[in-house]
């Protein structure tokens, strides 16, 4: 018997909505305060991990992958390209993350 | 998005409330946005500093951002806020 993915059938619906709340929210916080983002994009990763949906792209990039800390281009991250491939590196916690680039997309939006 | 009908079990951040009633006297009339949420606590950011406010024994009058303005009994939002989503309720606070 197939399981029953979710009590809610807009569950999933409100679960995308709020994660793009959430980082919008993020945005605005960090000039502020960036351990108010760093908590919106904990709270985002447990919601999409909770419903089991995936965090879009433009959402997934702007945070890192290594310690989750909510990051800006210029302030507390450094974007480079090299071989075909963006590399981002975390002024936090001095991580890079590397994403090709120029591939068809196989696997969803990843 | 976010309505009356959905906002027990949509995202609280980022939007502006005031504290109606709470279990301590103190805490009533708080006003400002809210910053963080946890199980059992909102913390808002008011006109000087960040206010810790439980959940339980409070109402909280939110402003949607289109201007809806809705009265919830915080008891009902005591949960943690990834836990929130599939909240079930019958009877709710308007």
């Amino acid at each position: 018997m197939a399981m029953k993915k979710s009590s809610h059938p807009n569950s999933r619906r409100i679960a995308r909505e709020r994660i793009a709340v959430l980082f919008q929210q993020a945005r605005l916080f960090f000039p502020v305060n960036p351990a108010w983002s760093n908590r919106c994009v904990e709270l985002a990763r447990k919601i999409a991990m909770r419903q089991r949906i995936r965090i879009e792209r433009q959402h997934r990039r702007c945070f890192c992958q290594h310690c989750y800390a909510f990051l800006v281009p210029g302030v507390n991250m450094r974007v480079r390209i090299q071989r075909g491939k963006v590399i981002v590196t975390c002024l936090h916690c001095h991580r890079q993350t590397r994403f090709p680039i120029g591939r068809t997309h196989v696997r969803g939006n990843g | 998005m976010i309505s009356p009908q959905n906002v027990l079990r949509h995202e609280l951040i980022g939007l502006d409330v005031l504290v109606v009633r709470a279990g301590n006297p103190g805490h009533t009339g708080v006003k400002g946005r809210i910053v963080d949420e946890t199980r059992n606590t909102l913390v808002i950011s008011g006109e000087s500093r960040l206010k810790r406010i439980p959940k339980k024994f409070s109402v909280f009058r939110l402003t949607l951002p289109d201007g809806v303005l809705v009265e919830i009994d915080g008891t009902v939002l005591v949960m943690a806020p990834e836990k929130r989503i599939n909240l079930h309720l019958k009877n709710r606070g308007k």
